[in-house]
């Protein structure tokens, strides 16, 4: 689920950038260091959208070095448990398969996949209908059910199942292409 | 009796849950002098018959060690089934217990030996937390069928992995560390040995891997346990049910319920030491109904004093409950109610019984109209009435003969052959229509009709001597 939060960190800026745009520096750096990092507790950050405020700075002793406490609006996306997301399988295996939907990571074990889809060994590992219309593999778009989620300090991970009513295959990339 | 239905629940789950529950720790070896399972069962089942008890003293109610004791308590206590409290007290603090104990224990027998040594230990008090206790298992019942639901339909199950080299287990959220660079499979992190799925979590026995047959197999086991627990638990969600809209009875805390245990004994104290001289009059002053109430209310709490001023307003008719019962009521509160309203029943008579003789036939009349009452008390009143006159003229006889002046029990005893003698000699002269009343009214109460003929005895010496206000004099006196 996607939140638009606003945020707090306290940047340090190297004294080189300290001029006319200063301000710019600030932001971009900020930017740099924040955008597509995880937290626990609010979960991916996508994109800063704006700045509120720019506190006062705080010369280091020593380094020189300026800590500026800024204020940020931020979309934030966590996954929860229950939640359904689309997301784009990534690797299949015997065992299951991965697919990540923008920043998060989904496992689908084999038996949270329908009974009827049967794992397919070879080049292209995929899991597959018997009667074949209906296809697993590299690149595929699935629609899934987070079940479990596994949130570290600096990474979220995800459990889901497609073992569900109007869960699965969304578009077969080999039938397009 | 409302707690009965609870206490019928803890005991239920009681069987189901805790029966094989051993206390021991796991590092102690187990030998079959120190294999105590079951005592969670008697423990739970001592203390649905107490509220609030200090722990030595049900220790050494049930003849256990108290550590041992102690120990099953604590684990109660984590299943969040009792509550405990504990706290420093002298013997005053004891004392404070021990009468609500007394006050609240009627009918059952704590041992209060041996608080005379208590300087300023910390007790351990125990009790039942019936709510709690209510939404435990009803989790619990809920935590078994959702296990079983979801491994029957695969449902939102963590799949779990194992490693057969060196048996460490890790689950699907391990999954991107355990994922190998070589092939598709999952590699422990230790030894990297292959991971196998553990598939069957309850049915881990038949290693049937994944093929269609296994599976369907562990379907069938799966939908059999969850039947069985079905069967097997009915008793006790059927319990639950009934116990659903019930209100619980709730305790307090320690010192509340001590507070209020002991205002009650109070009240009742008081009110008996008003009592026990007024009960013989007590009789006369509402119109000589005799009232076997007592009992009744003894069932529940020790109020029944309180109660008694209310008295006439119940009719006798309180026999009721002894003859007609629910089906459902007999089953869930008999036990203790009857032993109880019997003994109570008793001493309710000999003074119910006793006292109104003396004025049944004057005040009968009056309150006949009044309240309405079955035949057969119709006929035992009757039954009264006549074997009074009888008596009287007995004893205007018996008078002449011999001296008022020996004592009652004496009275008793010799009068009462005498008076069967004269019963009888009377009974054969007189109407036979009392001798047929007799007969119809003797099932009702067997052994309490002859309780009372042999008791009108008594009352009638006395009351032979002195007029019909008697009564009040032995109020003063």
């Amino acid at each position: 689920m996607f939140f638009h939060i606003v945020l707090e960190r306290n940047m340090q800026l190297h004294p080189r950038h300290f001029g006319r745009d200063l301000r710019d520096k600030l932001v971009s750096k900020l930017m740099k260091d924040v955008e597509g990092t995880c937290s626990g507790r609010h979960g991916f950050i996508v994109a800063i959208t704006g700045i509120e405020s720019v506190g006062k700075g705080l010369i280091r002793d020593g380094t020189g070095f300026v800590t500026f406490p800024v204020k940020y609006q931020c979309v934030v996306f966590r996954p929860f448990k229950g939640e359904i997301l689309e997301a784009v399988v990534s690797m299949v295996n015997k065992m299951g398969f991965f697919a990540e939907a923008g920043p998060v990571q989904i496992f689908v074990s084999n038996h949270l996949i329908p009974d009827d889809m049967e794992f397919q060994s070879g080049d292209v590992p995929n899991y597959t209908t018997s009667d074949g219309s209906v296809k697993i593999q590299k690149d595929s778009e699935v629609r899934l059910k987070i079940i479990g989620t596994r949130v570290d300090a600096t990474e979220i991970f995800c459990i889901g199942t497609i073992k569900d009513d109007f869960l699965g295959v969304i578009s077969d990339p080999g039938a397009t292409s | 009796m409302s707690v009965e239905p609870l206490n019928r629940l803890v005991k239920l789950a009681a069987r189901a849950f805790y029966d094989d529950i051993t206390t021991k720790g796991d590092n102690l070896p187990k030998t079959g002098r120190s294999d105590n399972r079951g005592i969670a069962v008697v423990v739970l089942d001592a203390l649905t018959r107490r509220q609030w008890v200090r722990e030595e003293d049900l220790a050494k109610d049930l003849k256990l060690h108290t550590k041992q004791l102690r120990r099953t308590l604590r684990f109660f206590e984590e299943e969040k089934l009792i509550t405990r409290d504990h706290r420093k007290e002298t013997a005053k603090g004891a004392k404070i217990y021990n009468a609500a104990v007394a006050a609240t224990a009627d009918g059952h027998h704590t041992g209060k030996e041996g608080d005379e040594k208590i300087k300023l230990h910390t007790h351990s008090y125990c009790c039942l937390d019936y709510a709690q206790i209510y939404d435990v298992v009803r989790y619990r019942l809920h935590r078994m069928k959702k296990m079983l639901k979801d491994e029957l339909d695969n449902k939102n199950t963590v799949q779990e992995y194992i490693c057969p080299n060196c048996g460490k287990r890790y689950n699907a959220l391990d999954a991107p560390q355990l994922v190998s660079m070589e092939d598709e499979y999952f590699h422990c992190e230790v030894c990297n040995g292959e991971l196998v799925a553990e598939s069957e979590k309850l049915t881990a026995q038949e290693m049937g891997d994944g093929d269609e047959n296994a599976r369907r197999r562990r379907r069938d086991k799966l939908e059999d346990m969850l039947k069985k627990q079905e069967a097997q638990l009915k008793p006790l969600t059927d319990q639950l049910n009934r116990v659903k809209d019930l209100p619980v009875p709730e305790f307090g805390n320690l010192q509340a319920w001590e507070a209020r245990a002991n205002a009650a004994a109070r009240a009742a104290n008081g009110d008996l030491n008003g009592n026990d001289p007024s009960k013989s009059s007590l009789g006369l002053g509402f119109g000589g109904t005799p009232m076997p109430f007592v009992g009744e209310t003894k069932v529940e709490v020790a109020f029944s004093g309180i109660e008694e001023k209310g008295e006439n307003i119940k009719s006798e008719s309180a026999n009721a409950p002894m003859k007609v019962l629910p089906p459902w009521m007999i089953k869930q509160g008999m036990n203790l109610t009857k032993e109880q309203r019997g003994e109570a029943k008793e001493e309710a008579k000999m003074d119910g019984s006793s006292a109104p003789s003396g004025s049944v036939d004057e005040k009968k009349s009056a309150t006949e109209s009044v309240d309405v009452k079955s035949i057969q008390d119709e006929y035992v009143k009757a039954y009264y009435a006549a074997i009074l006159q009888r008596q009287r003229e007995q004893e205007a006889a018996n008078k002449e003969q011999e001296l008022p002046s020996s004592s009652i029990s004496n009275g008793a005893y010799n009068t009462s052959p005498q008076r069967q003698l004269g019963m009888k000699s009377k009974r054969d002269d007189q109407d036979e229509g009392d001798d047929v009343e007799w007969e119809e009214a003797a099932p009702a109460g067997n052994a309490i009709g002859n309780f009372k003929v042999n008791d009108l005895n008594v009352q009638a010496d006395a009351s032979g001597d002195d007029e019909d206000d008697d009564g009040i004099d032995w109020e003063e006196g």
